[in-house]
């Protein structure tokens, strides 16, 4: 800590110049001033580095491993060996797929003697859909992603799934990273006449929302807020939101500052009902639309009479919902277009996404026709809202008739055809109610300061587009080194810099600031290939390292900074589910589409719809979209899936950086107890028998190959055979009750192989089997 | 309390030697104490307050819809007169409003009634004639405040602090900080009435940046309140035992080979724990062996009480067992099918709404003050009446009222509180605080209720992305008045 302290008072001495003047007046602190940061170092250029020399030089197998390598023969202490094929296999396949090898892959690889054997799979890894899949959920966590809006009516955002599936394809096409960030901060602007561009600006449209907010202008704010300050994790690894209510403690940005960076999202609203373009629609639209068109068409004089009924009372209940909103949003709402400012344009847009004339005036009819007391209440309402009701009882008899998942929209950034944007006020304290001084977009002087050229387009303010230029820069020393510190921690569970989401004063240092600058350098020169910077990983050296415990290094490393030992994990929330899933044969392996919904408990349901209309979770007909991957589960803010709750998922309200470890009685609960485990190893049970026939050994030894990848030793045969003996009995003395009722395996090709009792005791090994931490963690 | 020691700890499995679960030396980090070791173990474990604390254990009841508190506790003869005139301008200085053209005339209900209890001699209206036999008892804070004129931010800052999702929420803060008392139930438990979760629930007991642990658990009504604790119906007990000694074998061949892994460890014994959760859960909810007399004191031999009673006595039973935190949302009696009386949102009739909520909550919450009185548990544990906000003193559609999160009461009730006590009061018409420096905001309340579980609200932190957080954010105080 005193060290620590040391260095802030010595940052303190070297920046007092431009810091204490850094509130009041930007341009008295130049770009040079971050330069002059000595703790400052993320925000240095990125440095050209060449690999270190070392004394074994055959252990190199890339550039990475030199990097390590140094350190470690500084510090005497010895790489580990080599993990062995199978182990290596299903590390490799978890972290880039998020699934387990299966056995012949397995097997393949490990019986591969030709000298690129490991490059072969790592290349087949590269290449599946599975790793866009995998790789695409880690992105989402960063754009907190969500397919409804939060808050308490967490409305469905029937659209959200495009950019899902936007991510999953940057993933597996390699989408150069640069080009990946300016589509999906400004791609409305930069490519406007782009789909695909304007579906990735789902990344700031993610926002959580609260549609029947009545305060319009405090939602702009809070918007404004959530997209700066996620832009700023994410990209930057900067806490930047800090300085929302106070001058950043720790790192060197005022609180004008900060403001300045909201400046950039000033002008910019969200539109979710931008149409589909024609001819883009994929087979999931197609069948949205069929379906939408079906309960149209059977409910049209239902829904032609309840028009019917409310339209004498239209204008008084748009009128009575205007009035209920805060006197400032009142004040852009009641004004003439003609007079609007580029701030009530906003005000109005916002007004007329939340706004639905149909349901408002039904509200609104009910309002004044079920309360007598009501000044606008009147009997032929009250006769009138009966009619209503009546006819929405029959109109609910057509539930099953609406189409589930999909829409006909996309969602996107836009700026409304205008290049003007509203003023943007510093805040004081954070509180919105307290506007100060005005301010202009710029970069923070920590940040290098740099000035950036807006320039306005015919129907934008340009103000994303400099925004993201300056982020996807080739000289931005930041973005590129925050991205492959994340892709380095997935793999080696900790960044380089351990404070994945931090780079500023508080976070940690890079623990080898060499191998950062080169992971980082190597990566922009590779025209920000993700995939290319995966695979320099993956061949390494270092990921090879068996996990195996070391009494050296917990001695002389012990926070195992050096990587001289493999860190072993837990796997994640949906790899446990996905690995289970496709172990058991069961996974559906389909790319992309609307969100679907697996049963749960039906407490959790809801009864209660929407806005829309949409229920809180309607389950999926097709039973097939039960078993998709868990990306494609449907994202409720408010009600996330039971089965991966517990199990440390990211928390889609906020950018989420590091997935947790924490090992609790409730994931026990859930794994042990859950009956779509049971299923799950039910089925696995069944393939096995399918697959290793009548032996038992042979199972067994199956087992072990799809969950493990590889063979049971004797300790573990033996206790498993002696289970078997001891379940075997006690499922018989169920059947010698007089009741038989066990999970046997499911899917067998010829039942007559394996008889209930026997089957029912295999299933409960299985189910064990899997429970178990060898099932759990990657080694 | 720093979580980045324990964090890289029980991710690198290695470093942890036996000698420092007991305390002691561990490379690169120095020394820490035996606390700071059990929790490198378990995050659950029992953990040191900043100074000793009051209580052990916080009932949050959350009176869900919000509450006219003028129809309850906060008597305004004025109103009284004033009502069905236009509200006086000087009474809506400074606030904003969501109506054009002004509000509507002041309103009272013509059937309420009001008497002074106890040696207090505090106020209640007819609606709550139990409870009000617990004036001496109470801690009123009559000058409470929060922001947003929609239920859901509020509720959001009412629990979390923030306007927005992705905070703890203040049961979460505490069992961070202070970890469990009975390893065998959560710590953090969430109760309510009615068939379904309260829709948008779960954000409001999230953990929030706090790992997952720490947040809360939804107890469902029924035997079996937590998901996935029942094993399935086709697995006999013994077919589970045999599984259970199975799987524990296989995770010690695995953790031989790692015996410095704290991690598989724990993971080792969380099925052990779930095995023991899932006798202790069912039943730590069980009524059945309570007497006709408790059921009766909790108001479940009344159609309207019975749900909430339930819910409550619930409570009463998960704090005798260490529970940290009860997080109570109401709901509606099962006897209810009019959606507008489901929670307290009174918007029109008032009377008839209030009536029924008022009913519902009542008899419960006079009955589990009196049952942890008779048990002598109040002085260990926290009741607090907590809402989003209030509603105005103006009405709405005539025999409603509107959202107000000007001035409001709220309550709390336990040990190291001054009992019988007020503090704070509203204007004359009961609208908005009648001194702004005696407001009572959530993160002031949160901060007190902090306290008085020994726990500094300013020194309770986390490091979340290089932010260091704290359960207030960036306000709040103790209520000092408020302690004893």
């Amino acid at each position: 800590m005193l060290k620590r302290k040391g260095i802030y008072i010595a940052v303190a001495l070297a920046v007092s110049a431009s810091a204490i003047h850094a509130e009041g007046d930007t341009k008295a602190a130049p770009a040079a001033a971050a330069k002059a940061v000595p703790n400052g170092w993320a925000y240095q250029p990125v440095k050209q580095q060449q690999p270190p020399a070392v004394k074994q030089q055959k252990w190199v197998r890339t550039p990475v491993d030199a990097f390590v390598l140094s350190r470690l023969e500084e510090k005497g202490i010895k790489p580990s060996t080599e993990a062995d094929r199978a182990t290596f296999i299903r590390r490799a396949t978890i972290d880039a797929w998020g699934l387990l090898p299966t056995p012949e892959e397995v097997k393949a690889f490990v019986n591969d003697k030709s000298p690129n054997a490991y490059e072969k799979l790592v290349d087949r890894l590269l290449a599946s859909h599975h790793f866009g899949e995998r790789q695409a959920r880690r992105w989402l966590d960063l754009a907190r992603y969500a397919d409804s809006s939060g808050f308490q009516n967490d409305a469905t955002r029937p659209n959200n799934w495009r950019y899902r599936d936007y991510v999953i394809k940057a993933f597996n096409d390699d989408k150069p990273f640069d080009r990946f960030i300016r589509e999906q901060v400004a791609g409305d602007e930069l490519w406007p006449d782009s789909q695909e561009a304007k579906i990735a600006t789902g990344f700031i449209a993610g926002y959580p929302d609260n549609a029947n907010s009545r305060d319009l202008v405090q939602r702009k704010y809070q918007i404004s807020t959530d997209i700066t300050d996620t832009i700023g994790e994410t990209f930057l690894a900067s806490t930047i939101g800090c300085a929302r209510c106070h001058n950043h403690k720790s790192d060197k940005v005022s609180q004008k500052e900060y403001f300045q960076l909201q400046a950039f999202l000033a002008n910019t609203s969200f539109d979710q009902r931008t149409p589909l373009a024609k001819g883009t629609e994929t087979p999931w639209d197609k069948k949205f639309a069929e379906q939408q068109a079906k309960y149209r068409e059977a409910t049209k004089e239902i829904r032609d009479k309840q028009a019917a009924i409310l339209k004498p009372y239209r204008e008084a209940a748009i009128k009575y919902q205007k009035e209920r909103y805060l006197t400032d949003s009142r004040e852009s709402i009641f004004k003439p277009e003609s007079e609007w400012n580029a701030l009530d344009r906003w005000v109005n847009f916002r007004h007329k996404t939340v706004f639905n004339p149909d349901t408002d005036t039904a509200g609104y009819l009910r309002l004044t026709a079920e309360n007598k007391e009501h000044q606008d209440y009147s009997p032929d309402r009250a006769a009138a809202w009966k009619e209503y009701q009546k006819l929405q009882a029959e109109l609910r008899k057509f539930d099953n008739l609406r189409p589930i998942g999909g829409s006909v929209n996309i969602t996107a950034a836009t700026e409304l055809g205008h290049s003007d944007s509203p003023p943007t006020f510093v805040r004081f304290g954070g509180i919105h109610e307290r506007p100060t001084e005005e301010v202009q977009p710029g970069i923070p002087t920590l940040w290098g300061g740099d000035k950036l050229e807006i320039k306005p387009t015919a129907t934008s303010s340009g103000r994303r587009t400099a925004y993201a230029n300056w982020l996807a820069s080739p000289n931005n020393p930041l973005t590129p080194r925050v991205y492959a510190n994340r892709v380095w921690s997935q793999y080696f569970d900790k960044g380089i810099v351990p404070t994945v989401a931090d780079f500023g004063r508080a976070g940690e240092k890079p623990t080898n600031p060499e191998l950062l600058d080169y992971l980082a350098s190597s990566f922009v020169k590779n025209g920000w290939s993700v995939k290319k910077l995966h695979k320099e990983i993956l061949l390494s050296a270092v990921y090879r390292q068996s996990s195996e415990e070391r009494a050296d290094v917990a001695k002389l490393d012990p926070k195992n900074e050096l990587l001289a030992v493999y860190p072993r994990k837990r796997l994640e929330a949906e790899e446990i589910r996905d690995a289970l899933l496709y172990a058991s044969g069961q996974l559906t392996d389909v790319v992309g589409g609307p969100a679907v919904f697996p049963p749960i408990a039906k407490v959790l349901e809801g009864g209660q719809a929407d806005f829309d209309g949409n229920r809180q979770w309607t389950v999926s007909k097709d039973k097939a979209d039960w078993n998709r991957r868990s990306i494609y589960i449907f994202s409720r803010r408010s009600l996330p899936y039971p089965l991966l709750q517990n199990f440390d998922p990211a928390n889609p309200s906020q950018a989420h950086h590091k997935r947790d470890v924490t090992t609790t009685p409730l994931q026990a609960l859930t794994l042990f107890n859950s009956d779509i485990v049971v299923n799950w190893s039910q089925a696995l049970a069944g393939r096995i028998i399918n697959e290793a026939g009548k032996d038992q050994a042979a199972q067994l030894s199956r087992l072990y190959q799809i969950l493990f990848s590889r063979e049971p030793n004797k300790t573990e045969l033996a206790a498993l055979k002696e289970f078997l003996v001891k379940e075997e009995a006690i499922v018989q003395k169920k059947v010698a009750d007089g009741k038989f009722e066990a999970a046997v395996p499911t899917g067998l090709k010829d039942p007559s192989v394996i008889n209930p009792v026997r089957g029912a005791a295999f299933v409960d090994l299985v189910h064990t089997v899997a429970n178990s931490n060898d099932f759990a963690y990657r080694f | 309390m720093s979580i980045n020691r324990r964090d890289f700890l029980l991710k690198t499995g290695l470093g942890l030697g036996g000698a420092a679960a007991a305390g002691g030396f561990i490379p690169g980090l120095g020394y820490i104490n035996a606390a700071t070791a059990a929790e490198l173990i378990d995050p659950l474990a029992a953990k040191q307050p900043h100074f000793p604390g009051k209580i052990k254990s916080v009932i949050w009841l959350h009176q869900n819809g919000a509450p006219s508190t003028l129809d309850l506790y906060d008597y305004k003869p004025e109103l009284e007169r004033l009502a069905g005139t236009p509200v006086p301008a000087s009474f809506l200085k400074g606030i904003k409003t969501s109506t054009q053209g002004g509000v509507s005339k002041l309103f009272a209900s013509k059937q309420r009634t009001w008497k002074q209890y106890g040696q207090s001699g505090a106020w209640f209206s007819n609606l709550l004639p139990n409870l009000a036999q617990h004036a001496d008892t109470l801690t009123f804070v009559k000058s409470s405040v929060t922001v947003g004129a929609t239920h859901d931010i509020s509720i959001l800052k009412l629990n979390t602090g923030d306007l927005n999702p992705g905070r703890p929420s203040l049961g979460a803060w505490i069992t961070y900080a202070l970890g469990s008392l009975n390893p065998d139930l959560p710590p953090y438990v969430v109760l309510y009435n009615g068939e379904q979760e309260p829709s948008a629930g779960s954000v409001n007991w999230s953990s929030g940046f706090l790992p997952a642990v720490y947040q809360g658990t939804a107890f469902r009504p029924g035997e079996s309140p937590i998901l996935y604790l029942e094993r399935p119906d086709l697995r006999s007990a013994s077919q589970q035992r045999a599984s259970l000694d199975l799987l524990k074998q296989l995770n010690r061949f695995g953790g031989d080979r790692r015996p410095s892994d704290t991690e598989l460890r724990a993971r080792l014994e969380s099925y052990e724990l779930a095995d023991r959760m899932q006798t202790a859960a069912p039943a730590a909810v069980d009524l059945s062996k309570e007497s006709e007399a408790t059921l009766k004191l909790y108001g479940i031999d009344d159609p309207t009480s019975e749900s909430y009673g339930k819910v409550l006595l619930r409570a009463r039973r998960l704090v005798e067992r260490g529970v940290r935190f009860v997080q109570v949302v109401s709901g509606y009696p099962s006897n209810i099918s009019d959606q507008e009386r489901r929670s307290w949102d009174a918007h029109s009739d008032l009377d008839g709404n209030h009536a029924t909520q008022a009913r519902m909550v009542d008899k419960p919450i006079a009955g589990l003050l009196t049952d942890l009185k008779a048990l002598g548990l109040l002085d260990t544990t926290l009741v607090v009446w907590a809402s989003e906000f209030s509603r105005t003193s103006w009405g709405e559609s005539g025999t409603g009222r509107d959202h107000n999160p000007w001035g409001y009461t709220q309550w709390l009730a336990g040990g190291g509180l001054k009992a019988g006590f007020t503090y704070g009061e509203t204007d004359d018409i009961g609208l908005q605080v009648a001194d702004k420096e005696k407001g009572v905001d959530t993160y002031d309340l949160h901060a007190t209720v902090l306290h008085l579980m020994g726990l500094d609200h300013l020194k309770t932190t986390f490091l979340n992305n290089g932010r260091s957080e704290r359960p207030t954010v960036v306000y709040g105080k103790v209520v000092k008045e408020l302690l004893a």
